[in-house]
């Protein structure tokens, strides 16, 4: 018999929110709960990895997934634009499963995402599921300056001030015998990851290999992003696992 | 011979029911069959006879008899004696057992007799283990007999001769029905037999089953393919009464915990002074730990042995052999051993721990004693104290012959979804004429036109309503309106995925030299090669931290961490494991038990069978608090230290406690009970919190009626549901029996932690675009049953409306005891898991604050709230199972 549930949240009831902020290279980012990063300063919305048509893209080799992933990462763009005012968007690679994503979209994700490219500027970073740059609209390019940041897809040992995305960041916690994994945004002084933003994407725990030698663990910030809340979480509780 | 009037026949339901004995019939057995009988000095049985009797008179047959009553010989007595007199080419009989083993078994010995008596007839089976080669020579010229699974039948079914192959087909003998009639295996089943059916239009059915609740259902099952042929009922005679008690022992029962340990000095007695005995648990924690406490008093070096389902294939042949040739004369098992062949000679069975419903438990007596005449004997062992109730009421069960299985389940739309790939696969499908089939499978009986139309658009393009991959589609229609698979590969691709069993990924766990944590986090490499103990389930190994220890194969070991697909773990020093247990082998309290429980209590005149301390307990209860009635709940309320506790007395199964329990913590939410958390055991549930819960009811600003209304179903499951963690894994079963999802196999690139993951994406997804999507259908199906069990919540809320009692108390009462020292053993599953993640996010806040950590991650034990020196004993034995 076990205990199933609790809620710390519960325990201080009513307590408000205070707006989680991310410091990185002398900039302020608010982290979203969708996955995507508000840089408040520039009007930007950042987001990595939408993996539009991801699940279409199973359905040559006769696995008939949901083609459901396209219009649900959409949706979440839409409602970020909206509820941020962003401005520009700037997608960080992998924007599409593969480069034919651009032609499978269906009618409606099509008018959808045209609309979205009426709202903002967009400026798409090629990724190694996106390599070719496409004519939706919006720049494409393979990464951009702004600020003295450099935004991209892949990150790279030694990167100093880059923003990037790739690797779909996630964090497993331990806690009195409960383990939680979630999608992260994880930082230290020189290297910002977001999280898969893509209703189809899937993620990988930062202590995995590919994520060795990209930080500095010392440094390390890892913020998870729950239900309804983003938990700024000590590092100490990080643990190994899928 | 025996007396053939205690054989009752039940037949021509047609015309109404009507019983009649059958008298002194005249030996219809061909006399070389007789002859045989006769040079071993036997006579035919009257079941025997009268499963030949129906198949004479053109009628298929449902027999019900208890084991050891020659069902198997019965179910082959028509097709020797009409092979005897109509020797024929090709298929006569198709034998069907949900065992392999059991099917090679049976084959070895009907095969005796037939070499005995010179008969011309093959018999042959057909397995995974099969060679390719002589699948092939079978299809080509196919054996009189031939023995399978039905997995195997799905497979010969889906291939394009399959018409031919069952054309002639005369018999199909089901065995142990029971077992398989309660789950998807019995639905693809009844397809599969459906579709022979319409190939072989002389064909008859003869099923043999242990003694279920409704064996009217039973029969309908079988005789739903074949419309116009009768189906009789044919009950063997009942077999002596078996000689059951529940262990006497002078040690205290604990009032908690699974572990039995109080009885294991008694037990070990007893396993000497017999031959053999079974001792079956309910998980294969618990039979770890049986297994380890016995052999640490095993000063004798009595032969005692451990079978479950987490032990390597190898290990288990090993222990099964042994037994065989009676050289063990103790095997600590789970449902492992529960069908199958006779292992030996068993002159005991013990239920250790909670029997958890009647039938099962008669089915398990069984197999003490497979000779009719005598009785069976076995003894039930409580590990606690509410199990004291429940083995007295199995007890009674047993002794009345009550049953509570299982009905056969209805049809579920992720098998009809595969079946359907698989007749296309053998040959274009006319959807009418392929409905109306279906429609002669029992559990399909009542599937809608629309709901055949959405499983046939679903295999065809996913069924989705964005229609986004007909170009893709797996079938397509042809000029004459039938539907046939898109290209040959689709065939290839079905038969990789066929079948309902659905094994949780398993990870092999390899036992390797550790590298000593006490010393520090040190990386360095570790010992390797070491042997592989067995598997456990990837959850469970996902949740371990390095260091974590737990019971597996008989020993406490460390888990030092993932290695490519293996879980590495290290020998122990460590006495008391810290994590408690693993899945496996978790049956649900019967809703009769659960009655049978109910009414112990509720009634003091039957008190004198229970021991001392037990009735104690409960005259201690009547006293201080009020005790649960039988028809509603209990309900008691009372602070404990900073907080507030409501505990319920439901005894409806710990599976719909839980969801209870789920549900009503978010209701006390709304309410602003401020609830903290709960836990759940087979009898009660319990739930803490800030909120003044007894004051809250009593003023009437919470009421009980309200917050236990059926209409949380509606709503509140609604938004559960959409987060549950059991959901996604009811999903992925369904997803991958109905093909959308490909099951992994040995060697495939696919891990199953990449399927796991995936297909918790593909939910989330597919819940939130098209929630009535079929496979959406077919996994809240199997949870209302399954891990959810809300159709047994159902039942509850409607038992109690209205009439549950509640008892505001200054203080815990006594039946409140064990289910409070559940707190805080055993976390784990699904939900509650931000709670790990606000933790971590305090953590943070006060290491920023420069304030010392607080100690007690996982490693410390939660305190445990009742303080009673003998029970925190207890607290070694911990919860096994999920």
């Amino acid at each position: 018999m076990r205990k199933m549930w609790s809620n710390a949240a519960a325990a201080a009831p009513d307590a408000e929110e205070a707006i989680v902020l991310l410091h990185f290279a002398g900039h302020s980012f608010e982290p979203q709960l969708s996955g995507a990063l508000f840089w408040r300063a520039e009007k930007m919305l950042l987001v990595a990895d939408l993996h539009l048509e991801k699940f279409s893209s199973f359905a040559k080799k006769g696995q008939m997934l949901p083609p459901y992933d396209t219009g649900l990462t959409l949706k979440r763009l839409e409602r970020d634009l909206a509820a941020t005012g962003a401005e520009r968007v700037v997608a960080l690679g992998d924007s599409f499963h593969r480069d034919e994503g651009t032609a499978t979209l269906l009618d409606a994700d099509r008018l959808r995402l045209m609309a979205l490219l009426g709202r903002a500027h967009w400026t798409w970073l090629s990724g190694n599921h996106d390599p070719a740059p496409h004519a939706l609209g919006g720049v494409c390019l393979t990464a951009l300056e702004h600020r003295g940041l450099t935004l991209v897809h892949e990150p790279q040992r030694g990167a100093h001030a880059t923003i990037a995305g790739h690797l779909h960041p996630a964090a497993t916690v331990h806690s009195s015998g409960h383990t939680t994994r979630r999608p992260c945004f994880v930082h230290d002084n020189r290297l910002l990851l977001l999280p898969a933003y893509g209703a189809g994407a899937g993620s990988m725990n930062i202590l995995s290999p590919p994520f060795v030698g990209l930080f500095d663990f010392a440094a390390l910030e890892v913020t998870m992003i729950g239900r309804s809340k983003l938990y700024p979480v000590s590092t100490k509780r990080l643990v190994r696992g899928i | 011979m025996e007396a053939t009037a205690l054989s009752l026949v039940w037949q021509n339901p047609k015309l109404g029911l009507h019983w009649h004995c059958t008298r002194d019939p005249p030996l219809p057995l061909h006399p070389t069959i007789t002859g045989w009988f006769a040079t071993k000095g036997w006579s035919p049985r009257a079941h025997q006879l009268d499963v030949l009797a129906s198949w004479n008179d053109a009628a298929s047959a449902l027999l019900i008899a208890p084991t050891g009553a020659g069902k198997t010989l019965a179910g082959f007595l028509p097709t020797l004696d009409d092979l005897v007199r109509r020797p024929v080419e090709g298929l006569h009989t198709l034998y069907i057992s949900p065992l392999k083993a059991l099917a090679v078994d049976v084959a070895r010995n009907l095969t005796t007799p037939i070499d005995e008596m010179r008969l011309n007839i093959s018999v042959e089976t057909r397995t995974g283990d099969t060679p390719s080669h002589r699948r092939q020579r079978q299809k080509l010229k196919p054996p009189n007999i031939l023995m399978t699974t039905p997995e195997q039948l799905a497979l010969l079914l889906s291939h394009e001769d399959s018409a031919r192959f069952f054309g002639g087909l005369r018999r199909i003998v089901l065995d142990e029905l029971h077992s398989m009639v309660t789950n998807k295996r019995g639905e693809l089943l009844s397809l599969a037999v459906a579709r022979i059916a319409s190939y072989a239009p002389a064909l008859r059915i003869t099923a043999l089953s242990a003694t279920v609740a409704r064996p009217d259902l039973l029969r309908d099952w079988i005789a739903a393919p074949l419309p116009e042929a009768r189906t009789d009922l044919l009950l063997g005679a009942a077999g002596a009464k078996p000689d059951v008690s529940i262990l006497a022992s002078d040690e205290r029962v604990p009032w908690a915990g699974h572990s039995t340990q109080y009885a294991v000095p008694d037990l070990y007695r007893i396993i000497k002074e017999h031959r053999t005995t079974l001792l079956f648990v309910n998980t294969r924690s618990q039979a770890e730990m049986l297994f380890q406490n016995l052999w640490a008093i095993n000063e004798d070096g009595v032969a005692i042995a451990l079978h479950h389902g987490s032990l390597s294939v190898e290990q288990r042949r090993k222990v099964e052999s042994a037994m065989v040739a009676g050289k063990l004369q103790a095997v600590v098992c789970t449902s492992t051993l529960d069908l199958g062949i006779d292992w030996g000679d068993v002159d005991l069975v013990v239920q250790v721990g909670a029997p958890k419903g009647a039938s099962r438990m008669l089915q398990r007596i069984g197999r003490a004693n497979h000779r009719l005449d005598e009785p069976s004997k076995a003894i039930f062992v409580p590990s606690n104290r509410f199990e004291v109730l429940e083995c007295e009421a199995a007890l009674e069960a047993v002794e009345k012959g009550a049953q509570d299985s299982e009905d056969p389940s209805l049809g579920g739309l992720d098998v009809l979804a595969q079946h359907t790939l698989g007749m296309a696969c053998a040959a274009p499908l006319d959807p009418l004429g392929y409905y109306d089939e279906i429609r002669r499978a029992w559990p399909y009986r009542h599937l809608s036109w629309e709901s055949f139309e959405r499983v046939i658009d679903f295999v065809a393009t996913g069924g989705y309503t964005l229609r986004a991959y007909e170009r893709y589609a797996k079938l397509k229609k042809t000029p004459d309106g039938k539907w046939r698979i898109a290209n040959p590969h689709i065939a290839q691709q079905y038969r990789l995925n066929v079948g309902t069993i659905i094994e949780d990924p398993m990870v092999k766990v390899r036992l390797v030299r550790g590298r000593g944590f006490k010393t520090g986090s040190s990386t360095g490499p570790i010992g390797r090669y070491g042997r592989v103990l067995g598997e456990l389930e990837e959850y469970f190994i996902d949740q371990l931290v390095r260091g974590d220890t737990f019971v597996f194969g008989s020993e406490i070991v460390a888990y030092e961490g993932m290695f490519e697909t293996e879980a590495y773990v290290s020998r122990s020093t460590a006495s008391d494991p810290k994590i408690p247990s693993y899945m496996g082998g978790k049956f649900p309290l019967s809703t009769y038990l659960a009655d049978g429980v109910r009414r112990l209590l509720s009634d003091p005149s039957h008190w004198s069978a229970l021991p001392d301390q037990v009735s104690d307990w409960l005259r201690l209860q009547r006293d201080v608090s009020v005790l649960p009635p039988r028809d509603s709940m209990l309900v008691e309320t009372f602070p404990r230290g900073t907080q507030n506790y409501m505990v319920c007395y439901p005894f409806e199964d710990r599976l719909a406690h839980q969801t209870l329990g789920m549900l009503l913590t978010r209701r006390l939410e709304r309410a602003r009970a401020r609830p903290l958390g709960f836990v759940a055991s087979d009898y009660a549930l319990a739930i803490w919190g800030l909120g003044d819960f007894g004051g809250l009811i009593r003023t009437g600003r919470l009421s009980l009626d309200q917050l236990f209304d059926e209409d949380m179903l509606g709503d509140d499951l609604e938004d559960w549901l959409h987060e549950s963690q059991l959901m996604r894994r009811t999903f992925r079963n369904a997803a991958i029996i109905a093909g959308l999802i490909e099951r992994r196999h040995p060697g495939k690139e696919k891990t199953g932690r990449q399927v796991t993951v995936s297909s918790d994406i593909i939910y989330d997804v597919l819940y939130e675009h098209e929630p009535d999507h079929i496979l959406i259908q077919a996994t809240r199906r199997d949870a209302a049953r399954g891990l959810l069990d809300i159709e047994r919540l159902g039942a509850l809320l409607r038992r109690i409306r209205h009439t549950i009692v509640h008892k505001p108390l200054d203080r815990i009462s006594p039946l409140a005891v064990p289910i409070l020292l559940d707190i805080g053993k055993t976390p784990i599953f699904g939900e509650a898991r931000e709670s790990a993640m606000a933790d971590a996010a305090d953590e943070l806040m006060r290491e920023a604050l420069g304030v010392a950590p607080k100690s007690g991650s996982r490693f410390s034990d939660k305190a445990t709230p009742v303080k009673d020196a003998q029970d925190v004993e207890q607290r070694g034995g911990r919860r096994a199972g999920r």
